[in-house]
This record gives C-alpha cells, sequence and structure tokens, in this order.
C-alpha cells in the first residue's frame, strides 16, 4: 500500500508543473512540489548540463527491464545516481570527459567520477552486455548535439557534495560547478 | 505482475519526467570534415528478413541509431516518418536501427505510435553495428550519401523533417 502510494505520488509528480527557483544567472534549481525532487542545471559557456534527482526504487526498475542479475540491481541502486542531460548551446565544437569531472564532499576531498566504461568492466564480469543507460565517457558535440544518460557518485544518500565539470569549447578549457547538490532519498516521504 | 506494473509506470512517468526536462530538437546537422566510408552491416528487419546496407547503395541513407526506452529517440521518430513520406522513396532510404531490444518490443512500441513507422527498422541486438559506427549514444544519426559515404552527423534528437534538413537531403540527392 506504501509502494503503491509513493508510486502514485511520484507518477503525478511528473505531470504537475514544478516550481522554478534562481539561485545565480547560470545555475537553477528546480524542485517538483509534490515530492521535492531536485533538478540542477548549469548552463555556462556552451555548456548546459541537468542533474535529475532520481530515485532507487526506478533505478531498481530500469536495470531490472533491462534482464540485470539482482545482485547488481542493488549495487546500481545504492549509488547516487542522477538522470544527466548535457548540451552543446553554442556554435562552436564542445568536448568532454567524464574522468575529468569530480565531486567535491563537505571536507574538501575531492573523487572522480565513475565512468561508464568501469561500470561496464564490472557489468561484463557479471554477464551483463547492455550499455545504454549511462552518460557516455566523452562526447565530441557540435551545434545542437546533446545527450543523456545516469551519472553515479559513490556517495550516502542526504549528503551534499559540489560536481565540478571541465569541458573544451574550442579546445579551450572550461570548468564549471554546481554546488551543494544531493542524491535523492531512498524513497519519498509519506504524506 | 505487480512488478511489471511498477515497471511499466516508472517507465512512462520517467519519459514524461525525461519529456519535461528536454531541449527543444534542433535540425542542426554535423558536416563530417574527413569524409568516411559507411561500414557495411547485415541485420534482420521487422519481416526477419536480412537486409545490407549496401543494398542502398545509389540512394542517400537516412541511418539512425534508437531504442524503445530512449525518450529524445521516441519525440524524433516521428519527424523521421513524416520525413519519410516527404522525399522521394527513390533515391532516399530511412534505416532506423534499433538497439538490443526484439521484434515483440518494438511491435509492441510501433503500436502505440499515433502514425505507424513505414521506414526500415533493423535489429542490432548485440550493439555491434553502433560499435561499428562509434556510437556513443543515443539517439545518434548519420546521413550517408549515394556512394556509401558518411556525410553529416548528428547526436542527440532532432527534428527531421525540418525544410533546412530535407534541403540538405535533396541536395546529396543531386549529386
Amino acid at each position: 500500500m506504501k509502494n503503491n502510494f509513493s508510486l502514485y505520488l511520484l507518477v503525478m509528480s511528473m505531470i504537475v508543473l514544478t516550481a522554478t527557483e534562481s539561485i545565480a544567472s547560470e545555475v537553477k534549481v528546480h524542485k517538483n512540489d509534490t515530492t521535492g525532487l531536485l533538478t540542477w542545471t548549469l548552463n555556462d559557456e556552451g555548456f548546459q548540463i541537468e542533474l535529475i534527482q532520481l530515485l532507487p526504487d526506478f533505478i531498481r526498475a530500469i536495470y531490472a527491464k533491462h534482464g540485470f542479475p539482482k545482485d547488481e540491481i542493488e549495487r546500481a541502486a545504492s549509488y547516487c545516481v542522477f538522470g544527466t542531460i548535457l548540451k552543446n548551446t553554442s556554435s562552436q565544437q564542445l568536448s568532454y570527459r567524464v574522468a575529468d569531472w569530480r565531486y567535491q564532499t563537505s571536507d574538501g576531498q575531492q573523487y572522480p567520477v565513475k565512468t561508464k566504461t568501469q561500470w561496464l568492466e564490472e557489468w561484463r564480469k557479471a554477464g551483463v552486455t547492455f550499455s545504454w543507460t549511462l552518460l557516455p565517457d566523452a562526447g565530441e558535440f557540435s551545434e545542437g548535439d546533446w545527450q543523456q544518460g545516469f551519472t553515479t557518485i559513490k556517495l550516502p544518500r542526504n549528503t551534499e557534495f559540489d560536481m565540478i565539470f571541465k569541458w573544451q569549447l574550442d579546445e579551450i578549457e572550461h570548468t564549471g560547478v554546481l554546488e551543494k547538490i544531493s542524491c535523492a532519498p531512498e524513497s519519498l516521504p509519506e504524506m | 505482475m505487480k512488478h511489471i506494473l511498477l515497471i511499466a509506470l516508472l517507465s512512462i512517468s520517467f519519459a514524461l519526467q525525461a519529456d519535461w526536462q528536454q531541449p527543444e530538437l534542433s535540425h542542426n546537422l554535423t558536416v563530417i570534415k574527413d569524409i568516411i566510408p559507411a561500414v557495411d552491416f547485415e541485420l534482420h528487419d521487422m519481416d526477419e528478413e536480412k537486409i545490407k546496407l549496401s543494398n542502398y547503395k545509389g540512394k542517400v541513407v537516412l541511418l539512425n541509431f534508437w531504442a524503445t526506452w530512449c525518450p529524445p529517440c521516441i519525440r524524433e521518430m516521428p519527424s523521421m516518418e513524416r520525413l519519410h513520406q516527404q522525399v522521394d522513396a527513390e533515391g532516399f532510404k530511412v534505416i532506423a536501427v534499433n538497439q538490443m531490444e526484439d521484434i515483440d518490443q518494438v511491435f509492441a512500441f510501433t503500436g502505440q505510435l499515433e502514425v505507424d513507422p513505414t521506414f526500415i527498422i533493423l535489429f542490432d541486438k548485440t550493439s555491434s553495428v553502433s560499435r561499428d559506427y562509434a556510437v556513443r549514444g543515443l539517439p545518434t544519426t548519420y546521413l550517408i550519401d549515394k556512394e556509401g559515404q558518411i556525410r553529416y552527423r548528428a547526436v542527440g534528437g532532432r527534428e527531421f523533417d525540418h525544410p533546412e534538413v530535407i534541403k540538405i537531403i535533396e541536395q546529396l540527392m543531386a549529386e
């Protein structure tokens, strides 16, 4: 019953309007009125990235749908997973490598973001060949190009951290930060 | 049954969420500066018949890599069908290469679309063809000229029936 109600809230939440709060000129945070789930958008020097909080149950459902073993489903769901949409908003050539991105915890420590290649190596050992859910390791984007996929962060739920992105625009390197972002909760709060 | 329903609802919710989040589809195609030949392949279609890309040499081909669970793929598909209907079939083909799904899944999906796709759908069940084309994410689309050379590329969803895209295709057909 609890699950059904949470599911109802989740589905309803997707079709209601969301509140938009502008924190700064280049960073926006969207809060879903019903669920409280957040989306962060960084728009800077041709690089637009959205990080969308995803619930662990959603991750479980996605990987179950693609036939992943139970252990791998739980392992993926244990990560802090964001739906990620990355777009080149410039007319120049944009490139990125997930291996250059870092997340920084409140103690100032920085950690590399786990790449798709690293996940695929682990999944291959578990007999998984499906490879399409994660944000590609790298991209060369022309005007209008964009991609989406999951970004995974190995942090406990409700931990606040900063995401540090690097990208190149016509071979000039840029850095952008999304501050104080956080994982989705384990489940939606009961109403 | 409950589990299947949960998955279905979550998939729908993700599609709705993703649709809300996603950027507007543009019509930009990137010119490939160092033109390379399109790798030939042979895959099954919806009728389980083997189709080779090289069967269409002499025609311009829009080669699209996609999956039913990919929201931008779903969004751009109606524009692919409109493009297919608008441009001369004698000189142009749309080929949509599905990734790692089967005929039943795609059949169920296309049955829910407003317009049933009439272009060619092929099944790349191991993603080997997408690897040959260095496809990093879905959707990715290539425009191949009559000589079998890759001339344009689009990463992410597009409106393929935009007049600018049709103009490019007609230019390639006239070469």
